[in-house]
């Protein structure tokens, strides 16, 4: 009789311990990370996407990590690798010859910057075509102020 | 399209470009102050470089790409040999305002957009006085639309020259640079001839290639 009350508060006790085991090691918080990709895109001047580019991704050494094409949004990622945090990026854009660019991509200094390169901070298209006006109305203007500085001057002499 | 970006071209032949657009530009600039005074050409000038500057935004397109206006030709039918000059200076501000082509190839790409349109000058002149017509709106038309769209075709060519001296990997993005300005080359005979009919009628003082010679 006593054996078995013993043997019973055993069980109870390993059922116990069993149940707070699977307890505690239900709650427990696991972080793991992946770094997965750093993702360009290429743009022509006014938005259009430039798909189909050829793209290398060189090292800071100017060795060829990876290299690819752009798809139809003009996107183009590439897992970063541990330890390297500096890439030049060149687009090609093989479609329109002679259409070509080069970015350089600083991951210890990108927080900050991440965006700055995107479109949403370039100035509107219509505002640069408004600037370019200006600085052609400025040079006419310019132009035709010499000229009339120099006519004036022959007037003067004669 | 039809403008090339920095560090695609050779040294040597980014450096001849800019030799050969130099000296345009102080040929074109010392022949037309001989010819008379550049004072009363500025406004006209201006004005046709800003349509020259703005052309290019106007994008059509076609397949994975998308092609732009070049309007080598309008230019040169109305400045005449001063359209070499304000190619240059549009080309200028394309390159700094809107990324198009680059600031080490301004030589070579007003070589590109600045020769078809003095060639389109020259046609222009030439078929307006060997050609015998009653009407001078339809004929200034029809040699309008030749010459824009002779001045895309020509300006096409000699991208692709300068893309071939890259060597054969480029061929057949010169092939697809070619077949992509068919419709700009349609598109721009159009445009060139209707403005240039238009003009003729309204105000043929305008148009340098004229010579002064009215309806």
């Amino acid at each position: 009789m006593k054996a078995k009350l013993v043997f019973a508060v055993f069980a109870m006790l390993l059922v116990l311990s069993c149940l707070s085991i699977s307890g505690v090691s239900a709650h427990r918080l696991h972080v793991v990370h992946k770094i997965s990709k750093i993702e360009i895109e290429a743009y022509f001047g006014g938005g259009t996407p430039c798909r189909d580019a050829d793209v290398k991704v060189y090292d800071k050494e100017g060795n060829l990590y990876m290299d690819g094409v752009t798809d139809d949004e003009g996107k183009f990622s590439f897992p970063p690798k541990i330890g390297v945090d500096n890439y030049t990026v060149v687009i090609d854009a093989v479609h329109m010859p002679g259409h070509k660019a080069e970015a350089v991509i600083n991951l210890s200094q990108e927080a900050a910057g991440a965006s700055a390169g995107g479109m949403g901070t370039e100035m509107p298209l219509y505002m640069r075509a408004i600037a370019g006006f200006g600085y052609l109305i400025g040079l006419a203007g310019a132009a035709l102020a010499y000229t009339g500085w120099k006519l004036k001057k022959k007037y003067e002499n004669l | 399209m039809v403008h090339i970006s920095d560090g695609v071209l050779s040294l040597p032949v980014l450096a001849a470009g800019w030799a050969i657009t130099i000296a345009l530009i102080a040929i074109t600039l010392w022949w037309s102050k001989r010819k008379g005074s550049i004072v009363e050409e500025i406004p006209k000038l201006s004005v046709m470089t800003a349509a020259f500057f703005v052309a290019s935004l106007i994008h059509i397109a076609i397949g994975p790409t998308s092609v732009h206006l070049i309007l080598s030709g309008l230019v040169g039918v109305i400045l005449g040999i001063l359209a070499y000059p304000a190619i240059f200076i549009g080309l200028i501000l394309q390159a700094f305002l809107f990324g198009h082509g680059g600031v080490t190839v301004l030589g070579v790409n007003t070589i590109d957009m600045g020769i078809p349109a003095l060639v389109a000058y020259g046609i222009f002149k030439a078929g307006n006085k060997l050609i015998p017509s009653e009407s001078l709106t339809s004929k200034a038309g029809l040699l309008g639309a030749l010459t824009g769209g002779i001045a895309v075709a020509l300006a096409v060519s000699l991208t692709a020259g300068m893309l071939y001296t890259l060597g054969k990997e480029y061929t057949w993005a010169i092939k697809a640079l070619i077949i992509y300005h068919i419709p700009i080359i349609v598109i721009e005979a159009i445009i060139v001839g209707s403005v240039v009919a238009f003009l003729v009628k309204v105000k043929p003082e305008l148009i340098g290639s004229l010579g002064g010679e009215k309806e």
